[in-house]
């Protein structure tokens, strides 16, 4: 009989210690169809610190950079951007945002926005190299899936590079915490 | 084949168990992390409805006072454009629903003067409350856990929580409740 010896050959491969294999193929081949499916129904929205990563580094004796990277689907409004440095003896100078996507919203009129990533360099009058900083950003942004978030304080505490020293390294306001699965 | 071939050593089928069980347990904790949002916060009106928050008068509102009604809940701002893109929906449906029990309130996570001039716009013909940001951790409290707006909850007349949604309401969701539930 065809069927059963074959049957009973399976069984012996498998038992052969492919078992574990084959079984973890078959378990991740099924839980990809599932990510397939819960992606189809339905969004998962991101927390505020999740959706608009606020890091900063010290650029150079007498700059700070500041920088949000902006989640995929989320943008932030350029007309709530606000910065701030402590100590206030570093007299956070006048600040230049980048100029924004222009977007025609149908209450507040002409908007813009930033996506994906925005730089701003933050002009420190007063510091004096090797200081350590605070900047604080405040922003407000939205996503498209049709939610917006509260105005969100975020602050980096970075340290200036002496004079002529290259930038610090980037740190994040909210280090992404790690996820084993998704 | 012998006996060795198709009976795996003890030690060779424990490895195999300990494998099998390795992804099992992964696979769970990945199934698990793919659940839709920690969602329905409770199922029991009881906290919210004991919430008492000042209207755009300042005079103290009681949400138990609308025990009874099919009662919507709407955390929303005028800083939020999709909260203040579904509400004149919501207009319309307090319009054509209301004296048959249905009972839109508003719950502002903003301030009274912002409020009564969009209340204004919209010709609003439901209550409004003032929550402030405080009406932000209330709405955590009630499964918000991403904290954004919009913000709904809906009530049934026995007080049982029917429906708790981040994100617009659909017109087809309303036409639902009333079908449903009035």
């Amino acid at each position: 009989m065809p069927k059963p010896a074959l049957a009973e050959s399976l069984l012996r491969a498998a038992r052969r210690a492919r078992a574990p294999v084959a079984f973890a193929a078959a378990l991740v081949g099924a839980a990809s169809l599932l990510d397939m499916g819960a992606a189809a129904a339905q969004v998962k929205l991101l927390p505020a610190e999740e959706a608009f990563r606020f890091a900063a580094r010290g650029l150079d004796a007498r700059t700070v950079e500041a920088s949000f990277a902006v989640a995929d689907g989320y943008y932030l409004y350029r007309d709530k951007l606000r910065f701030s440095a402590t100590p206030e003896a570093v007299a956070l100078g006048s600040v230049t945002l980048p100029a924004g996507k222009v977007k025609e919203d149908p209450f507040f009129g002409r908007v813009e926005t930033y996506r994906d990533r925005v730089v701003v360099r933050l002009p420190l009058d007063n510091a004096a190299p090797g200081q350590v900083v605070t900047v604080r950003a405040e922003s407000q942004g939205c996503a498209d899936a049709g939610v917006c978030y509260p105005p969100n304080a975020q602050s980096v505490t970075v340290t200036l590079p002496g004079a002529g020293a290259p930038p610090g390294v980037l740190i994040e306001a909210n280090p992404p915490r790690k996820r084993w699965f998704n | 084949m012998n006996e060795q071939d198709s009976r795996p050593a003890p030690r060779r089928r424990w490895l195999t168990y300990a494998i099998a069980a390795a992804v099992a347990l992964g696979l769970g904790v990945y199934a698990f992390s793919l659940l839709p949002e920690p969602a329905p916060g409770s199922r029991d009106s009881g906290p919210l409805l004991a919430v008492s928050l000042p209207d755009m008068e300042g005079n103290p509102q009681s949400l138990s006072q609308w025990r009874g009604r099919l009662l919507v809940v709407n955390f929303w701002a005028t800083w939020c454009a999709p909260c203040k893109e579904e509400m004149p929906m919501f207009v319309q449906a307090q319009a054509a629903y209301g004296d048959k029990g249905l009972q839109f309130v508003g719950i502002a996570v903003d301030d009274a003067v912002k409020v009564r001039q969009f209340a204004r716009e919209i010709g609003l013909n439901y209550p409004a409350l003032i929550g402030g940001y405080g009406a932000m951790e209330l709405s955590k409290t009630l499964g918000n856990s991403v904290m954004a707006l919009p913000f709904t909850i809906v009530i049934d007349r026995s007080g049982k929580v029917v429906l708790t949604q981040l994100g617009p309401v659909r017109p087809a969701q309303i036409d639902r409740l009333v079908a449903d539930f009035l």
